[in-house]
């Protein structure tokens, strides 16, 4: 158990900034995920806690120990990988054990620990089994236990279910949130989307282009996201970001806090709706219990979700109506989000929303 | 007319085949039959076919006629001595070529291509030189040495090496196995089919030579099977073909029944080079 | 004050100390590939680096090898006595009727056999390995049997010949015909490693191109000329580099069946080599042809890497 702490590291490949200077702070036992679009850095600083990439600058620390130069195996962390990474050669006994084996563990204490382990994943009817005979499912259990198995102060985890079919991806993030729970260790975990972010991670770190934008609680992100990079990559669908009246802003809302209705239709527009759009259904998907509506008004285009209740028809005409505390603010060209000194008729103002 | 035709057709391709397959299977088989006949009968012109009477004491003969458990013990010694050199210096050359970046990798794997295409035959000359300063020549230390490194079976290696997904080394790094039990406890197991093909290649390749045992060696206590069985040719003519042919079948018949059994290994062994 | 002081020293100690871990880390790091590619390499320097340039010092020597320690420096010498001797001049030629003999029968046989026998059936597999299988034995056993086959008077060669009613031939025994006789050897050995290497061609050779040529209505001949000639290609190139480059070593054949004669009429160059240098001494003589052959040698592998690139790059 130990918290990582990341001081400004910095990682070069053939030149190229990969990671720019981040800082984080991972606490102690926490479920912590690293998100991000592919080539944000996400995977290159968990490989660089994992000692499998040199650190270019910065240090890394795990509990009180600089771990810049430490080898890999001696970090005291274990990893599972995308792809399993298990020795094709060796049988599944064999591969939970081999990081034991290496620590000098004695082979009796290796037994007790391995049928330990693999009691818990499910695994004891298959340890005589070689990795080529195992389902998805079960490799990925392999991998688990082999990272178990050393009891790390830090699990690694770098797109661990991306290989998995939708179902089983569900019931493994169940599952390995449970663990999380049962070990109380700490987690890093990597992953490209947003929603197994939201739904497994309690600290949530999001990356773009080598830098963090912002690290936070699933809610607070959705909440309170700083910038307009982390309002459009959580959520789904993305925030709607639509220009705004003065130049140099932007006003931004999700669809699922916009509401929309027929220009000669009585709709149950909210009384306090303070920003309306004027637009025409482009094309609508309904998802079930909800539909989305994509909404093209002027040069722009917007999304809005709505329930099912007052279903509108493809070409209509409409009024999307969004109440001033769901608005969103960002300096167009940093993305930063505005929202000290900027009261709500100002806001109202500066939104360009018609009253 | 046209069933007629391709009846012609097909009996002649089965005439072909019968015909090849003599071609390349009957000296074997007359080797064989040679071995088993009497001396007279060997030499009766027309010859027959079959032994009039089997004369298995021919092998025995053969056998006796020189040391032939030494030979056989030094065929057995070189022909590992010099596999298990050449995977132990092969496995860690071409785990380096394949997984590490370093400066001049690319010079010295060419170094390396340029070992594969030129065959010892042709700098036999300084080696012995080389060997006979050392003292070496005439021992079995101055057949196995010269091989001690296969670039062949580097290259070989090197190739699966390179297809091992990166992962598996990392994650084997992460369960602290240092480089030299992830070289022999993850790489070599993963190569197994290939050090299989090497190994038949390897083998066969100096359970055969017979160069280099003639160059290196003078005395009976080192020679190799193929020296002692070409001697059992007397060089005035008069040879005694039957106790020749029943030699030649105790370095021949191991090869067979190595290349019924894994023909597939050794085919693919041998014809690895042009891939 | 004092304790201050104190930490901050064991701290920089400390600092020290870690860095020369870091520094020795980095460093084996560094070493760590040389290292395991030195064992190898140091064989490859043993036995073929250093040989080579020693054999290029030895050519300008004159030196036997009953006195290694009297060696003389001679310059171009022993090259000048190999280019007017006669005898070696005939043992060039040789080499080469002999090379080019075994090199073009053997790969035209191969390749018709290869068309032949590349199908699925099983009794083709087992002809592939009966064909192959004289490659994989010794070629002690190969010369001995050969030399037996080819026995003047009581070899089953003429005894087949006679049935037919030919008259028999004089095979290993005649100047005319000895170099002739290692040819078929040689061919009969090498015919069926060719031939496999000609149906692992063959057999990667696209199927939809012969699809698109039979829509095309081209002929068996047309689609032979057009299509599986040029794709084979590469695959003819590397054998005939790869069959040169052993038949310029042709040795054992030698040694065991003619002993480069009648009348010298199958010396070849490595037979020359090992006669000058084992048993007439003539160290600088043989280190000279050596240093011809190995030029030899060197231009086939050098040609074979300039195609394996071009081939590279146009793919």
């Amino acid at each position: 158990m130990a918290q990582v702490v990341l001081k400004s590291l910095v990682k070069d490949y053939n030149k190229q900034n990969v990671v720019k200077g981040i800082d984080i702070v991972i606490p102690d036992g926490s479920f912590s995920v690293l998100v991000g679009p592919s080539g944000c850095g996400k995977s290159t600083t968990l490989r660089m806690i994992a000692g499998l990439e040199k650190v270019t600058k910065g240090e890394i620390w795990i509990g009180n120990q600089l771990v810049n130069d430490l080898a890999p195996g001696k970090r005291d962390l274990a990893m599972v990988f995308q792809n399993y990474a298990l020795y094709p050669t060796m049988n599944v006994f064999d591969n939970i054990a081999f990081g034991l084996r290496n620590r000098g563990v004695s082979k009796k204490e290796c037994k007790v620990l391995v049928e330990e382990i693999s009691e818990i994943v499910g695994l004891t009817e298959y340890l005589t089994r070689m990795p080529s005979q195992l389902s998805g499912g079960q490799r990925q259990r392999v991998a688990l236990a082999r990272a178990m198995v050393k009891k790390p102060k830090v699990f690694l985890m770098d797109e661990p279910l991306s290989n998995l079919d939708a179902k089983l991806r569900n019931q493994m993030r169940v599952e390995l949130t449970g663990l999380h729970k049962r070990l109380g260790t700490t987690f890093i975990y990597v992953t490209h989307d947003q929603v197994e972010a939201m739904t497994m991670g309690d600290q949530i770190i999001v990356m773009d282009q080598g830098t963090v934008q912002q690290a936070a609680s699933p809610i607070q992100l959705y909440k309170e996201p700083d910038n307009q990079f982390v309002a459009q990559f959580i959520g789904s669908p993305a925030m709607n970001i639509l220009s705004g009246f003065q130049q140099r802003l932007l006003v931004g809302f999700r669809p699922e806090s916009a509401k929309i209705a027929g220009v000669n239709q009585e709709a149950p527009l909210s009384d306090r709706a303070q920003f309306m759009k004027r637009g025409n259904i482009l094309s609508r998907e309904i998802l079930g219990s909800d539909v989305l509506y994509y909404v093209e008004s002027g040069q722009e285009k917007l999304v809005v979700k709505d329930d099912l209740r007052y279903l509108l028809q493809e070409g209509q005409e409409v009024i999307v109506s969004v109440n001033e505390e769901d608005l969103y603010l960002f300096d167009q060209e940093s993305g930063i989000r505005l929202r000290q000194g900027i009261n709500l008729k100002e806001k109202q103002k500066l939104a360009g929303g018609m009253t | 007319m046209k069933i007629m035709g391709r009846i012609a057709l097909k009996t002649g391709e089965a005439v072909m085949l019968i015909a090849v397959s003599l071609i390349f299977v009957f000296p074997f088989i007359w080797m064989a039959l040679t071995a088993f006949k009497t001396l007279p009968e060997v030499y009766q012109f027309p010859p027959t076919l079959l032994p009039e009477s089997w004369q298995i004491q021919n092998i025995v003969k053969a056998w006796e006629s020189g040391p032939f458990p030494t030979y056989l013990l030094n065929s057995t010694l070189v022909a590992f001595g010099v596999l298990f050199l050449q995977i132990l210096t092969g496995v860690p050359a071409a785990y380096a070529f394949a997984r590490y970046k370093f400066r001049g990798r690319n010079l010295l794997f060419a170094l390396t291509l340029i070992a594969l295409m030129i065959p010892p035959q042709v700098i036999f000359l300084p080696i012995y030189v080389e060997m006979s300063n050392w003292g070496l020549v005439d021992t079995l230390w101055s057949l196995i040495l010269p091989y001690g490194a296969s670039a062949f079976g580097i290259f070989l290696l090197r190739q699966v090496f390179m297809q091992v997904p990166d992962e598996v080394i990392e994650a084997a790094r992460l369960d602290q196995a240092s480089e030299w039990k992830i070289m022999w406890r993850i790489m070599a197991p993963m190569a197994k089919h290939v050090l299989v093909t090497f190994g038949l290649f390897s083998f066969i390749y100096h359970w055969n030579d017979y160069f280099w045992p003639l160059i290196m060696t003078n005395s009976n206590e080192v020679r190799t099977l193929p020296i002692g069985i070409s001697m059992l040719k007397a060089s005035d003519g008069g040879s005694e073909w039957n106790i020749a042919m029943a030699g030649n079948m105790i370095l021949v018949v191991p090869i067979l029944l190595i290349f019924f059994f894994a023909q597939r290994h050794i085919i693919q062994a041998f014809t690895y080079q042009s891939k | 004050m004092q304790p201050t002081m104190g930490t901050q020293q064991s701290s920089l100690v400390k600092e020290k100390v870690t860095m020369k871990k870091r520094s020795l880390s980095r460093w084996t790091e560094t070493v760590r590939p040389y290292a395991y590619i030195m064992p190898a390499l140091l064989f490859f320097c043993l036995f073929f680096f250093f040989p080579i340039g020693y054999m290029i010092y030895l050519s300008f020597h004159d030196w036997s090898l009953l006195d290694l320690s009297a060696m003389e420096w001679v310059g171009l010498a022993n090259f000048q006595e190999i280019m007017l001797d006669s005898d070696f001049h005939l043992v060039v030629i040789n080499t080469i009727i002999y090379t080019f003999g075994t090199v073009a029968i053997s790969l035209v046989l191969s390749f018709f056999l290869a068309l032949w026998l590349n199908r699925q059936a099983k009794i083709y597999g087992i002809m592939q390995a009966a064909v192959f299988s004289p490659h994989i034995i010794s070629l002690v056993s190969v010369s001995m049997l050969w030399m037996w086959l080819m026995d003047p008077q009581y070899g089953l060669l003429n005894a087949i010949l006679e049935f037919f009613g030919f008259p028999a031939y004089t095979w290993l025994a005649d100047t005319s015909s000895a170099l002739l006789s290692l040819i078929l050897v040689s061919v009969w050995k090498g015919v069926g490693y060719n031939t496999i290497v000609f149906i692992a061609g063959l057999q990667s050779i696209p199927k939809d191109i012969y699809e698109a040529a039979s829509l095309d209505r081209a002929g068996k001949l047309r689609t032979l000329a057009k299509i599986t000639l040029p794709m084979l290609s590469p695959t003819l190139f590397f054998l005939t580099i790869i069959n040169l480059i052993s038949s310029f070593q042709v040795f054992d054949t030698i040694y065991i069946m003619t002993q480069g004669g009648p009348v010298n009429s199958t010396n070849m160059l490595v037979f020359y080599i090992y006669e000058q240098g084992m048993d007439f001494y003539n160290g600088g003589i043989a280190s000279a042809a050596s240093v011809v052959l190995l030029g030899l040698i060197g231009v086939m592998t050098f040609l074979h890497f300039w195609f394996a690139e071009r081939r590279v790059h146009y793919r």
